[in-house]
């Protein structure tokens, strides 16, 4: 699978620069954003999409006929977008993580738990778009699998608005251990569960 | 043995049908799979690398049933298609980068000597290259693994004359090994002529023949004689006719064709237009 990983990682490296710019502009943004956690949300969400991205390409050049023909198993084949998503999101949780400890500095007041509360929202946030997206992308192709991404992204936000209305990172903030992990564990297992839907699809779909 | 063997393949789909296939690539042997566009010649090379499921039938490559061990199969199996399928924003070194930790026996220095000889730089991305180009890197991606099988689909459409004479002469290369087998499909008949040992015509998903190139060559001849002559003759002897104001032209069997009547040698592309317009 090292060779698909490569694959994809050259792709990525080419596709999404823009990407980049956008989590140091909107870091960036985000130690003057006061309370305001969407500057550091944002980069995440961006990031759980660039799977999608590279499938769109993949379609676009027939590589996703091209594979078949070399020696890989189709739940190798998805399993790369899976992985690549987890390089991505979690690097980019990371730095966000990062940005927003520099933000609590900025602010004259750092808190671990509030650290860990938005670490959470972003784990949360940074799968749920390829969790929803991928077994959709896998089953029916890219172009269909864009229809479905703009009406999750109207829905992402619109659940975002209303987590954020009631207060869903307070809830976080409670700081308890065991809804945090309950939360983050959601999150991983849907995750998990989406990878092996997708593999089941990808494995019935004809090229 | 056989490097493939498909016998009753059935893959039925709304519109089209590839209905019983049964042909077998001997190894050291070159096979042109020739039929006109939705003939069912992808369809088929599909179906051997199990990108689409099977009706019915059943599918060996090198003795192994394709569907057990596959990912292994494809070691030993080079593919080109019509469309090659290598991301546009890569270059001849990433591919060669990427294919060294798919193939265990991918070999970096035969890659380099291909793109060498092809005219291939390794840095320019593939989006910038011709059609040839493109073709040559396809071909050089699949022969750099030292595979037993090559299949091509339309690997030679949309090539200039020159390039399309290079590419033939490595494919004739390739077979000087006599474990090494070539299943190759194509619309353009010429091509294949010139290289191929097997003939399979493929029309409308049915399988019209499949022999050995000479042996066709030796069986059929093209009759040219008066409408009158022509119906003088054994029907039997007769696989396809064009009769026009000027006089007939018929594909017959030689042997059935009495001394002295003028039969000339026939193409395999003379041949497959005769059958496929008999079987309409």
């Amino acid at each position: 699978m090292k060779g698909l990983l490569l694959k994809d990682l050259y792709m990525a490296a080419k596709y999404c620069r823009a990407f980049l710019v956008i989590v140091a502009i909107f870091l960036a943004i985000s130690f003057f954003g006061g309370d305001n956690i969407f500057f550091i949300i944002y980069p995440t969400m961006i990031a759980g999409i660039i799977p999608m991205t590279l499938i769109s390409y993949d379609e676009r050049d027939k590589w996703m006929l091209y594979s078949g023909t070399l020696p890989y198993s189709k739940a190798q084949l998805v399993s790369v977008k899976y992985l690549i998503g987890l390089i991505f999101g979690g690097s980019t949780l990371l730095v966000s993580m990062a940005a927003a400890a520099v933000r609590m500095q900025l602010n004259g007041y750092f808190s671990l738990s509030e650290l860990f509360a938005t670490g959470a929202a972003l784990l949360v946030l940074g799968l749920i778009g390829p969790t929803l997206l991928l077994p959709f992308v896998f089953k029916f192709g890219a172009e269909k699998g864009r229809i479905a991404f703009y009406l999750m992204m109207g829905i992402i936000c619109a659940i975002a608005a209303i987590l954020a209305g009631l207060g869903f990172q307070t809830i976080l903030l409670m700081n308890q251990p065991g809804v945090l992990g309950l939360i983050c564990g959601g999150a991983i297992l849907l995750y998990i569960l989406s990878w092996r839907l997708s593999i089941l699809f990808y494995r019935k779909r004809e090229l | 043995m056989n490097a493939l063997e498909i016998r009753n393949l059935t893959k039925q789909y709304q519109d089209f049908c590839l209905d019983h296939l049964n042909l077998t690539l001997p190894c050291g042997c070159i096979m042109g799979l020739i039929g006109e566009n939705g003939a069912g010649k992808s369809t088929a090379i599909k179906l051997i690398l199990d990108m689409v499921r099977k009706d019915s039938g059943s599918i060996t490559i090198f003795g192994q049933d394709n569907q057990k061990d596959l990912k292994l199969s494809k070691q030993e199996i080079g593919v080109v298609l019509d469309d090659v399928g290598i991301p546009e924003c890569l270059t001849a070194k990433q591919v060669g980068n990427i294919m060294r930790h798919t193939f265990s026996k991918w070999d970096d220095v035969l890659y380099t000597n291909y793109l060498k000889k092809l005219s291939l730089p390794s840095n320019k991305p593939f989006h910038d290259f011709s059609r040839g180009m493109k073709m040559k890197l396809g071909i050089a991606a699949a022969l750099s693994h030292h595979p037993k099988l090559l299949i091509l689909d339309e690997a030679t459409s949309g090539l200039d004359p020159v390039v399309r004479d290079e590419v033939i002469e490595m494919f004739g290369e390739f077979t000087r090994d006599e474990s090494h087998s070539v299943l190759i499909s194509s619309h353009i008949v010429s091509d294949l002529e010139k290289i191929c040992d097997y003939i399979a015509f493929l029309h409308k998903g049915k399988l019209l023949l499949c022999e050995e190139k000479d042996r066709l060559l030796e069986q059929y001849g093209l009759l040219q004689c008066t409408k009158e002559q022509l119906s003088e003759l054994n029907p039997t002897a007769i696989k396809g006719k064009k009769i026009s104001p000027y006089g007939a032209q018929a594909l017959v069997l030689r042997d059935k064709i009495p001394g002295g009547m003028n039969v000339s040698p026939i193409s395999i592309e003379e041949l497959f237009i005769f059958m496929v317009k008999e079987s309409a």
